[in-house]
């Protein structure tokens, strides 16, 4: 969580103003598809069109006929993906054609609207996967509206295929869909240890505790435990080790003062304000602005005409106090 | 990443920022170390985008026009403060460096990669790729064209800049998957790095752990662990050295500490108020009363944690050839904004460590992967495991609820994609303009940060936008092209909106 709240930092700085003109440009597609109404009778639609152009894409509003403004919910084909998340868990997603589906209710008649949905997932570790031969499986029933699902295969280091089909009342199970197959990764080192590069099981304690920085006499069991508390992940596009204060209380309050100074004189004039020297506008005018500490500041100002004859030297004095 | 329309863009403010606080005082402590003749080492990656946003002349000129409000910025500042002698100093410093800073920016006609290279070319810095747009590789695995594409987009666009094919890539997010390995080689790379438990979990067990190189198992890419302790050293947030209390406080900028008409003209247009990168304070401790910035203290805390950084791995690399038998190879990979960006004094600490492996000892040196393994060109065989350095280690950063519904989006447009590279083998004219325009918007669509700000869970409006937009013009040119009715003045507008990696050849995407 560190790693991220210093990525909303960097976002909050730039995005809070664009932010509210996608809003709107959500708004202004909302109501063009939906009404009758031109866009020039929607209220504040000009107001809108400029706040839009500036974050967005010109060429979104002149070609919205043609352009549509959101992906399409589907793309008609019978698909399921099979996506590895950690060494634990898989992703899937799955999308349907209408036509497959009313394929299965004619042919399974009353059958389908009884059956339960079901997602099978195959270990079909170190074996080619015929849908008949896997080392195991187990089914997980999800939901009509479901189109995705996040899987806890609770199996590191193995394959896995899944099958997206209906089970029966009478417990035949009719797949569907097939997904690819694909592989978690260890949790832990591998127990496979090269022969020819053998290495005695202590040394390797110690490298493994040693990559994870913990030290020179970790376990191996622990380390990655270890690894994930510290919380020792880099990422993303930006990610600051550096603290953020703490606000110890949400009540707070800043008060600071500073002092401007301004004046004129000729425009070729020549001006130190405390003896430094300081440059004029081309009409002669300047500002100059202070911080302004406690106590007392005396701030000659002087101006010398450009033949050096003629000098003026006015003198604010100001005092600052703060109880 | 421009935006031609409109001046002020959240990648080109990061931009702006990095080349100030990051790469500009990086190639001053190149430069210094060649003028002084300290041999030094260092591995850089420099993305095709970053180097795309380096080499554009409209993101230069703007470049410039920014860096001279911040230096009035600082000679107003320097009036201001003086009545406020330790501010006053400060106001000074960052004059100082913003004028350097642009003084460096032009010095090298305005394109920094010209100064990577310069020092790529003396021997010192050894520049790798990175994925075209960034993409989390391990969610592409299913349509593989597309880990391709990044990779040989972003080989050939390092080779047009570089004159010289990369030799090393860093896999964006550090995100490897078995198999990814094959498709480096393929472009011709090298080596590549994982985080450590890529290597520590890889099969069989790699018998040095991440202290040597491993080669793939079927390909013979080589492929580098990070170590986790000189990380540590630097990131952690409880003992990295970036939290010393004599360093620069991040949080405190005149851009929200100021009075706001006086700072209106420096922060973002619309009045919302922005980092300035004018930081007076330094941490001082853990809680809100901050004391101002001493630019000595810091320098002095720099040397020492440079030291305390060179002696541990004194230490570490000593204990570890008595267990190894062999010099091991210590790699500590850390985002570049990391130094000069977060941590103020980094390029100073970076600086400093590299004096002093050079002339204060001899038990530890810098290279680079290649010079490891043209030394050692015998190294054990494995497959690395599935692995990145995000967020819990895999992928679950760029999938999870708030942003796993992109993939079902992206893989049909990678599909798309291939279906059109091998449906139009030879195109020309407008067709193959079509197409490789067709590839930029899939490129740009990938890219994981647009996953990984969605992920975040605040601000993701932009990152949608982006989403959507680039599938969005991906899908009208797919069904423009099937349709054989591709527009041309729409075409045209897009390509001049998303005009990265001019030379593109939409072939790659098979």
């Amino acid at each position: 969580m560190r790693i991220l709240n210093k990525v909303k930092e960097k976002l909050k700085k730039i995005i809070p103003v664009r932010f509210t003109s996608l809003k709107s440009t959500k708004k202004k597609s909302a109501a063009t598809e939906t009404g009758p109404l031109s866009p020039k009778e929607i209220p504040g639609f000009q107001e809108t069109i400029a706040v839009n152009t500036k974050f967005s894409h010109p060429e979104d509003s002149r070609r919205r006929s043609t352009m549509p403004q959101e992906l399409p919910s589907c793309y008609d084909q019978d698909k399921i993906i099979l996506q590895v998340r950690d060494p634990r868990w898989l992703h899937t997603y799955w999308e349907l054609r209408n036509q497959t589906i009313e394929g299965l209710k004619n042919k399974l008649g009353d059958d389908f609207y009884r059956a339960r949905k079901i997602l099978r997932v195959y270990d079909v570790t170190n074996i080619i996967f015929n849908g008949f031969n896997a080392n195991s499986f187990f089914d997980i029933q999800y939901n009509d509206f479901a189109n995705s699902w996040y899987i806890d295969t609770a199996g590191p280091g193995r394959s896995w295929c899944v099958d997206l089909g209906l089970m029966l009342t009478d417990g035949r199970f009719i797949t569907i869909l097939r997904s690819n197959v694909v592989q978690t990764p260890l949790d832990g080192p591998s127990w496979i240890t090269d022969e020819e590069w053998m290495i005695p099981e202590d040394i390797f304690a110690r490298l493994y505790g040693m990559g994870f920085g913990l030290g020179k006499s970790s376990p191996v069991g622990g380390a990655w435990q270890q690894r994930l508390k510290q919380g020792l992940f880099s990422s993303g596009i930006s990610s600051s080790p550096v603290r953020k204060e703490v606000k110890e209380r949400s009540f707070w309050m800043k008060v600071d003062c500073e002092l401007i100074v301004y004046g004129a004189t000729q425009p070729d004039a020549k001006v130190t304000v405390q003896g430094e020297p300081i440059n004029l506008r081309p009409d002669g005018t300047f500002t100059l602005r202070y911080y302004l500490p406690d106590g007392k500041q005396v701030i000659p100002v002087k101006a010398t005409s450009a033949d050096k004859l003629e000098e003026r030297v006015i003198t604010p004095i100001v005092t600052r106090e703060t109880r | 990443m421009r935006h031609p329309e409109h001046e002020d863009f959240l990648e080109e403010d990061w931009l702006y920022e990095a080349i100030t606080e990051t790469y500009v005082p990086l190639i001053s402590v190149f430069e210094g170390l060649v003028n002084d003749g300290i041999d030094f080492r260092i591995t850089l990656t420099l993305s095709p985008t970053l180097i795309s946003m380096l080499s554009d002349s409209l993101l230069q000129e703007r470049y410039l026009k920014h860096i001279n409000k911040l230096i009035e910025l600082t000679q107003r500042e320097m009036e201001r403060t003086r009545w406020q002698e330790p501010f006053r100093r400060l106001a000074e410093m960052y004059f100082h460096k913003f004028s350097h800073a642009r003084d460096t920016f032009q010095r090298y006609s305005c394109n920094l990669v010209y100064a990577f290279k310069k020092f790529q070319d003396l021997g010192k810095v050894e520049i790798i790729t990175c994925g075209a747009t960034h993409g989390f590789f391990p969610l592409m695995d299913v349509c593989r064209d597309s880990v391709r594409a990044q990779v040989k987009v972003a080989a050939g666009h390092y080779e047009s800049v570089f004159g010289r094919r990369p030799r090393g890539i860093w896999l964006p997010e550090c995100g490897f998957l078995p198999g990814h390995d094959e498709i480096l080689r393929e472009a011709g790379i090298r080596y590549f790095f994982t985080d450590s438990h890529g290597l520590l979990h890889g099969s069989p067990r790699p018998k040095y752990g991440v202290f040597a190189p491993v080669y793939c198992k079927g390909t013979g890419v080589a492929c580098f662990g990070r170590d986790l302790e000189s990380s540590k050293q630097v990131w952690s947030s409880i003992e990295g050295y970036p939290g010393d209390y004599n360093y620069r406080e991040f949080y405190r900028d005149i851009g929200f500490d100021l009075e706001f008409e006086y700072i209106k003209p420096y922060i973002h247009p619309d009045g919302v108020r922005i980092n300035t990168g004018v930081k007076y304070y330094r941490i001082t401790g853990t809680g809100n009363h901050k004391e101002p910035y001493v630019p000595e203290w810091a320098r002095e805390r720099a040397a020492e944690h440079a030291g305390n950084f060179m002696f541990n791995r004194q230490k570490q690399a000593c204990y570890l050839n008595d267990l190894m038998g062999k010099p091991p190879i210590i790699v500590s990979p850390y985002d570049a904004e990391l130094f000069g960006h977060w941590w103020y004094e980094g390029p100073m600490w970076l600086d400093f460590l590299f004096r002093k492996v050079a002339c204060d000892q001899n038990e530890i040196r810098m290279i680079t992967p290649p010079e490891y393994l043209a030394e050692n060109p015998r190294n054990q065989v494995i497959t690395p495991s599935l692995s990145s350095w995000g967020y819990k280690g895999y992928s679950e950063m760029w999938l999870q609820g708030a942003n796993d519904w992109i993939y079902r989006h992206l893989h049909v447009a990678s599909e798309r994609m291939s279906e059109l590279a091998r449906g139009y083998p030879a195109a020309q004219g407008l067709l193959r303009r079509a197409l490789n325009q067709a590839l930029r918007e899939l490129l740009l669509a990938q890219s994981s940060d647009w996953a990984f700000i969605l992920g975040t869970g605040t601000h993701t409006s932009y990152a949608v936008r982006r989403t959507k937009d680039h599938l969005l013009r991906f899908n009208r040119i797919y069904e423009d092209i099937k349709a054989n009715n591709i527009n041309e003045n729409w075409l045209s507008d897009i390509e001049h909106k998303d005009n990265l990696f001019p030379n593109i050849d939409y072939q790659v995407h098979q």
